[in-house]
């Protein structure tokens, strides 16, 4: 739990740093409803992510991730595998 | 969601967009007067927003040449090349883009789209890893999808970005597909083509690199800039369009690779596509002649787009990184985007208005483009265009503190 915790953190500090200390993030944000970001911008903190977390995450597996909870649960899957 | 729900939303950006003084998406050119000037709402306006770098729209030659093909050749070919046969002149402008090019293999497409989406369908398959720039266009990134394979992208122009994801990808790098672009449309920025070069070698990959917009503008020969970073040993692939500097349409892909003549059966964009009409054959192919054996063309487009750049960084605008003819001026908000677009429209100034998502970066810009054919009184017409509106709206260096 504690990990799962970590890795959700970890995503929403490194989007803060992209959005400013005013963002108010949680896993539950949508990354496109609710911050309005532009596909080249989701994909620019998606290259932050992988680089962080030292993943490779393909277009298809990101295609159903929408929250950060989300994007989350890719991660751990990955990081399993 | 029924059916037909999903086009909700384009409908709203449709409305809201018909609702503005001059629809940017709607735009019709009534008649166009020359390569650098067209009829616009009634009025004479400077075209400073095509693609038309070296400026052969009008070339007298080329439009002899379309003439003759339309008369000895009619008006299209009515089908495909694997089925319905091809055009001698298909084959004479193939072995004159592979000449151009010193390679051995050309293949011709009928739009520059088909090029990319044929050539990276024919080369990924299903299981297969593609690195894609992050701002490659959207034709590279379709064909990566159509072809099933894994794509993985990495930040715009960053060599370390690349290597990084090349070295998770373990085993697998030494068979993934690189793909990115010579010059960038928008911003006007251009790849670190040695620095991929660099990587590609040391993972042992192939690279693929889209010259749509380099090519007649970088080089010796103005093949691109691939020759101009002397990395076309390096590169596997290039692809091109003959809609820029070559002023009328199609694509082609090039390489010393022995595969691509196999492309013909296995890219299912060029079997199922019909081919070029002749007489946009016989128009490129002058163009091409053009851009061969006139360097000051080149030269020409060049000095008109120091000229604007040094007009417009002047001015205080935040402009791309390279001096090159695609000028993009990045304007943050859209409403102050739109208001400087509209505002050099009714100075007579057409450029291209670029919002979300289109735009890089998130925000909005205005690309310019300059032509061999722009005239220097041209080009100053522009500039001033542009300082009466950066007065009028309150950017660059008059932007509020």
């Amino acid at each position: 739990m504690g990990t799962e915790l970590a890795v959700e953190d970890r995503l929403i500090a490194l989007l803060g740093k992209t959005l400013g200390p005013d963002a108010v993030l949680s896993p539950a944000t949508n990354l496109v409803g609710d911050l309005g970001l532009e596909s080249i911008q989701v994909i620019e903190y998606l290259c932050e992510v992988e680089d962080h977390f030292d993943l490779a995450i393909d277009e298809a597996t990101l295609a159903d991730v929408q929250t950060i909870g989300d994007l989350a649960a890719v991660i751990r899957k990955l990081g399993k595998d | 969601m029924a059916l037909l729900d999903k086009f909700d939303a384009a409908r709203r950006t449709r409305d809201t967009l018909a609702a503005l003084p001059l629809n940017p998406t709607d735009v019709v050119i009534e008649e166009v007067l020359s390569a650098t000037e067209a009829m616009i709402q009634g009025r004479r306006t400077i075209m400073a927003g095509t693609n038309n770098y070296l400026g052969l729209t009008f070339d007298t030659g080329a439009i002899a040449a379309g003439q003759a093909a339309l008369a000895a050749s009619g008006t299209g070919t009515t089908g495909s090349r694997m089925a319905n046969g091809t055009y001698r002149d298909h084959l004479l402008l193939e072995r004159e883009i592979a000449a151009f090019f010193d390679l051995p293999y050309a293949m011709v497409f009928s739009t520059g789209y088909s090029a990319n989406l044929g050539s990276l369908a024919a080369l990924l398959a299903p299981g297969d890893a593609v690195l894609l720039d992050s701002e490659a266009h959207a034709s590279l990134f379709d064909g990566c999808r159509l072809s099933g394979a894994d794509i993985f992208r990495f930040k715009h122009n960053d060599a370390d970005s690349l290597a990084s994801r090349l070295r998770r990808l373990g085993e697998r790098a030494s068979s993934a597909l690189i793909v990115a672009e010579g010059l960038y449309s928008i911003r006007g920025d251009c790849a670190p083509l040695r620095e991929f070069a660099a990587v590609k070698r040391e993972f042992g990959a192939i690279l693929f690199v889209d010259e749509a917009h380099s090519l007649g503008l970088y080089g010796d020969h103005g093949r691109g800039l691939v020759e101009q970073e002397g990395v076309a040993e390096d590169v596997d692939f290039i692809v091109g369009t003959f809609s820029k500097s070559l002023g009328s349409i199609g694509g082609f892909c090039v390489s010393a690779r022995e595969e691509l003549p196999l492309f013909r059966y296995a890219s299912r964009p060029y079997i199922f596509t019909a081919s070029p009409c002749p007489s946009v054959i016989a128009t490129t192919r002058v163009a091409l002649e053009q851009l061969r054996t006139r360097p000051e063309l080149r030269k020409t487009v060049w000095d008109n787009a120091h000229r604007l750049y040094a007009a417009l960084a002047e001015l205080g605008l935040e402009l791309g990184p390279d001096v090159s003819p695609v000028i993009g001026i990045s304007l943050r908000e859209r409403e102050v985007a739109f208001a400087c677009w509209q505002a050099l429209f009714n100075a007579g100034v057409y450029t291209n208005l670029i919002l979300p998502p289109a735009a890089p970066d998130g925000g909005s810009l205005i690309r310019c483009s300059v032509t061999a054919a722009h005239t220097r009184a041209q080009i100053d017409q522009i500039a001033a265009a542009f300082a009466q509106v950066c007065r009028d709206i309150g950017v660059g260096r008059h932007a509020a503190a």
